[in-house]
């Protein structure tokens, strides 16, 4: 079964801190990124991830009647907002919640584990 | 330059759409990955199953907590995506809002992150 990783954190601490602090703590989580993508290529060598920029980068698009209306900001506001996604091929849910409980982010925010239709 | 185009629309009409109704949507959806592929857009997608297949995981301290349902319980769920290739977020958005969803949900577009020469963004 495919699952897709949601990742959702609160990036609103991580916009506003300086250039060189974010280097630092990037460099410091790096290493428990690698391993668990190294866990997950190892359940699933096709395995992908996407990181996304902020959600000040985001916009948000809709048409009604033909007219389409493009407003700032992420779809929802709220404090946690998706940062991030992983897609395995894993063999069932247990191991893809083993495999979520190891992304850093779940120690802070919440990762929601979607089935993806095949 | 990568966009995730987040595709959010109301789940309860799809649950509710017979067989018909739903291929119908599938082949409008057909019809946009086949022309975004043409264009030298389409990097990928994937659609979600229902919220209701969802597990929440969470760690706090030394407990991992597992929940049943999604992340928040919102009308219009993030449903599937798009991974498209654009010059800019404008040509993203002009993709984004030939999504079938975009005309009665919302398409949340999204750049993927990359990393500057250098250093953290």
């Amino acid at each position: 079964m495919k699952y897709a990783m949601l990742i959702y954190g609160d990036d609103s601490q991580w916009v506003d801190l300086p250039g060189e602090e974010k280097v630092k703590l990037r460099a410091e989580e790096m290493p428990r990124w690698v391993a668990l993508f190294e866990e997950l290529q190892k359940a699933d060598p096709d395995v992908s991830g996407h990181e996304l920029d902020g959600r000040t980068t985001a916009k948000v698009v809709r048409v009604r009647d033909g007219e389409r209306i493009v407003t700032d900001g992420p779809f929802a506001e709220t404090k946690e907002v998706v940062g991030g996604v992983f897609l395995a091929d894993l063999p069932d849910l247990d191991e893809a919640i083993r495999l979520a409980s190891q992304i850093p982010v779940a120690e802070m925010g919440s990762i929601e584990i979607r089935p993806v239709v095949q | 330059m990568q966009y995730l185009a987040l595709i959010y629309a109301d789940e309860t009409g799809w649950e509710a759409a017979s067989a018909e109704e739903r291929e119908a949507v599938y082949g409008r959806y057909r019809a946009f990955a086949e022309e975004a592929r043409e264009a030298g857009v389409m990097r990928g997608g994937n659609e979600l199953g229902p919220t209701r297949d969802a597990t929440t995981v969470r760690v706090r301290g030394d407990e991992t907590l597992v929940t049943d349902g999604p992340y928040a319980e919102v009308k219009e769920a993030l449903g599937g995506y798009f991974l498209l290739e654009c010059a800019s977020i404008d040509e993203a958005l002009d993709w984004a809002a030939r999504i079938p969803a975009a005309e009665h949900g919302a398409i949340e577009v999204r750049p993927l992150h990359v990393e500057p020469e250098g250093g953290a963004s």
